[in-house]
C-alpha cells in the first residue's frame, strides 16, 4: 500500500516560491491500478516523483508498505527504491547498451550475478515479446518497443509498485493499446501494483480501477473510474472527461438528461423504446458510445420534453438506466 | 638544403617527432588523471546536478578557470619555480610533462564536464528510481553514455596539448617546437622549420582520425542510423 499524507512541494527561485503540490493525501491499495490525471502543471508528476521521493515533499509523509520513506536513511532508500519500478514518457533508456543490457542495469545495481542477471533478461524479454530484440541498441527500436524493454528494466528486480509516469503519452494510439494491455497483463498476473500518471482520459478508462484527478495542485476528485467517469462531481473532472458533451450542452434550453451507460444496458434500443412507450419525442443533443468487450459505454444527452418529465424518469429507472440532470 | 637539415637528417627529424608524441601523449594521459575525476566533480556538485553542492562547485569553477585564463606562455614561466621545486628541475622533458599537465589539466576538466552535462538527464533519473547511488550512477550512466562525446573531447585535448608542447619546446624541452624555434630560427634553416610543420600537421591529422573512428565505432546510437543509411544507397542503387 502506498499513502501519502499531506504531501506539500514547494520549488523556490528567484521570481518567489511556487506551489506544485497542496496537502495532498491519497492512498493507493495492493493490487490495484491507480490513475491520477489532471491537465499540464497540474503537479502530477512531481506528485508521482514523491512516491520514490526522486523529488522530496516540503511537508508531509509518505508511507510504503506502512513503512515512512521519508524518514528512513538513504541507503535503506535506495534498497527500497528496487521495490518500485518506474517508467517514463522518454523511455528513457541506456542509448549505449543494448536492449538486454538495459534489463540487466538494474540488477547490477541490484548486486545480482552476471549469470542470474542474464537469465531474468531472457524471462522479462520474453515476457514484453521482444525477445528477438536483445542484442538491439535502443536507436534500432521503435517507440512502443523502447517502452516495452523499459516496462521490462522496470519489473527487473520484481518490484510490488511500478510507476507510470505519462508512460504512453508519447506513443501513436495503436501502440498506446498495447503497451496499455502489456500494463493490465503485468498487473493481472504478476500482481503488481501500479500508479498511472496521464492526461489522456482514454489511457485510465482503459485501465484504470481508480482515479484521483488533479487541479491546481490539489486532489479535486478520487474514486472509482466507472464512477468518476459516469458522474464527474468537480468542475475540472467534468472539463477532463466531458468536454464535448459540456459544449454540446451549452446555450440549449429546457431541461436536460445525461444517460449513463456502463456496460449494462448494451444492446438495448433505449431511445426508441422510451420513445414508444412513453409517447414522447426526445432530441439526442450529444452521444457518445463505444463498444468494449461487446459492451457499450457512453454518454447521452436528451432534451426532455415538456410535462413529460416524470414518465421519462420512471422509464430510466425501470430500464436500469443510469441518469443525471444537467443544466 | 641547409646545415642544420643535413646535421638533423631523418633520425633527427624523428627525435624530435617521438619527443613531441611523448610529452603530449604522457601530459594528457595525466591531465586526465586529474581533470576527469575534477570534471566529473564540477558536474555532479552543479546545482542541477546529482550531488548539489554550491559552494564547492565554485570554488572549484573558479580555480579551474583561473588556470584556463592564463596564457600558456605566461604560464609556463609562471611555473619555473614550481617545476624546479616538483620535478628537480626548470627544463627537458619531464619539466614539460609538468607544465604541460598543469595548464592542460583545467581544459580537461571543463571539457569533460561539458560531456557529462550532455547526457540525457531522464536516464539519469530513471537510474535514481531503481536505486542507483551516486557512484554508480557516475561509473555505469554518466561515463558510459557520455564515452563518444569524451572520445571527441580527448581528441581535442590531445591535439591542444600538442600545440602547447611544441610552444613549451621553446622554452624548456625538446620536439619539434624546440627544433624549429631553437635550432632552424637562428640559423635561418627555413626548410627545417616547414618540415616541422608539416609533421605537425601530419600528426595532428592522424589523432583527429584515430579519435573519429573511436568515437565513431562507440557509439551506439549512430550506428541504427549509419545502417539505415546505408541500406538506403544500396536500394536506390
Amino acid at each position: 500500500m502506498i499513502e501519502l499524507k499531506h504531501i506539500t512541494k514547494e520549488y523556490s527561485s528567484q521570481e518567489g516560491t511556487t506551489l506544485a503540490l497542496d496537502d495532498v493525501s491519497l492512498t493507493v491499495r495492493d493490487g490495484e491500478i491507480f490513475g491520477i490525471i489532471g491537465l499540464s502543471g497540474a503537479g502530477k508528476s512531481t506528485l508521482v516523483r514523491c512516491i520514490n521521493l526522486l523529488e522530496r515533499p516540503t511537508h508531509g509523509q509518505v508511507f510504503i508498505d506502512g513503512e515512512e520513506l521519508t524518514a528512513i536513511g538513504r541507503k535503506r532508500l535506495l534498497f527500497l527504491r528496487r521495490n518500485i519500478g518506474m517508467i517514463f514518457q522518454s523511455f528513457n533508456l541506456l542509448e549505449q547498451r543494448t536492449a538486454e543490457g538495459n534489463i540487466r542495469f538494474p540488477l547490477e545495481i541490484a548486486g545480482v550475478k552476471r549469470r542470474a542477471a542474464e537469465a531474468r533478461a531472457r524471462e522479462l524479454l520474453e515476457l514484453v515479446g521482444l525477445s528477438e530484440k536483445a542484442k538491439s541498441y535502443p536507436s534500432q527500436l521503435s517507440g512502443g518497443q523502447k517502452q516495452r524493454i523499459a516496462i521490462a528494466r522496470a519489473l527487473a528486480t520484481r518490484p510490488k509498485y511500478l510507476l507510470c509516469d505519462e508512460a504512453t503519452s508519447a506513443l501513436d494510439p495503436a501502440t498506446t493499446d498495447s503497451i496499455l494491455q502489456l500494463l493490465r497483463r503485468i498487473n493481472r498476473d504478476l500482481g503488481v501494483t501500479i500508479v498511472v500518471i496521464t492526461h489522456e482520459m482514454r489511457v485510465v478508462e482503459r485501465v484504470c480501477d481508480r482515479v484521483a484527478v488533479l487541479d491546481n495542485s490539489r486532489v479535486a476528485e478520487e474514486g472509482e473510474v466507472s464512477e468518476v467517469f459516469s458522474f464527474p462531481q468537480s468542475a475540472i473532472a467534468k472539463q477532463l472527461i466531458l468536454p464535448e458533451l459540456i459544449r454540446s450542452a451549452e446555450g440549449i434550453g429546457g431541461k436536460k438528461l445525461r444517460l449513463v451507460f456502463r456496460g449494462e444496458t448494451a444492446d438495448r434500443p433505449i431511445i426508441s423504446k422510451l420513445a414508444i412507450e412513453c409517447g414522447v419525442t426526445v432530441d439526442i443533443l450529444y452521444a457518445d458510445t463505444k463498444r468494449i468487450d461487446g459492451k457499450a459505454f457512453g454518454h447521452m444527452v436528451i432534451s426532455l420534453p415538456e410535462g413529460g418529465e416524470e414518465k421519462v424518469r420512471q422509464f430510466l429507472e425501470g430500464q436500469n438506466v443510469a441518469f443525471k440532470e444537467e443544466v | 638544403m641547409s646545415r642544420l637539415f643535413v646535421q638533423l637528417g631523418a633520425e633527427g627529424f624523428l627525435l624530435g617527432v617521438l619527443e613531441t608524441l611523448y610529452m603530449t601523449v604522457i601530459s594528457t594521459a595525466v591531465a586526465y588523471l586529474i581533470g576527469l575525476p575534477v570534471g566529473v566533480l564540477l558536474c555532479i556538485t552543479d546545482k542541477d546536478g546529482l550531488r548539489p553542492m554550491p559552494w564547492l562547485n565554485r570554488v572549484v569553477g573558479f580555480l579551474v578557470n583561473i588556470l584556463r585564463s592564463i596564457p600558456f606562455i605566461i604560464l609556463i614561466v609562471a611555473l619555473i619555480p614550481v617545476a624546479r621545486a616538483v620535478v628537480g628541475t626548470s627544463i627537458g622533458n619531464g619539466a614539460m610533462i609538468f607544465m604541460l599537465t598543469v595548464a592542460a589539466a583545467p581544459y580537461v576538466a571543463r571539457m569533460v564536464e561539458s560531456s557529462l552535462k550532455e547526457v540525457d538527464r531522464g536516464v539519469v533519473e530513471a537510474a535514481r528510481s531503481m536505486g542507483a547511488g551516486t557512484f554508480a550512477i557516475i561509473c555505469k550512466v554518466y561515463l558510459p553514455e557520455a564515452k563518444p562525446s569524451l572520445i571527441a573531447g580527448a581528441v581535442i585535448s590531445t591535439v591542444t596539448v600538442l600545440g602547447y608542447s611544441a610552444m613549451a619546446g621553446t622554452i624548456a624541452g625538446g620536439g619539434l617546437g624546440a627544433i624549429a624555434v631553437t635550432q632552424a630560427r637562428p640559423s635561418g634553416a627555413e626548410d627545417v622549420i616547414w618540415l616541422c610543420v608539416v609533421l605537425i600537421v601530419i600528426i595532428v591529422q592522424v589523432i583527429q582520425e584515430l579519435g573519429a573512428f573511436l568515437a565513431r565505432k562507440t557509439d551506439r546510437r549512430l550506428r541504427a542510423g549509419a545502417k539505415r543509411a546505408s541500406k538506403a544507397k544500396k536500394i536506390s542503387k
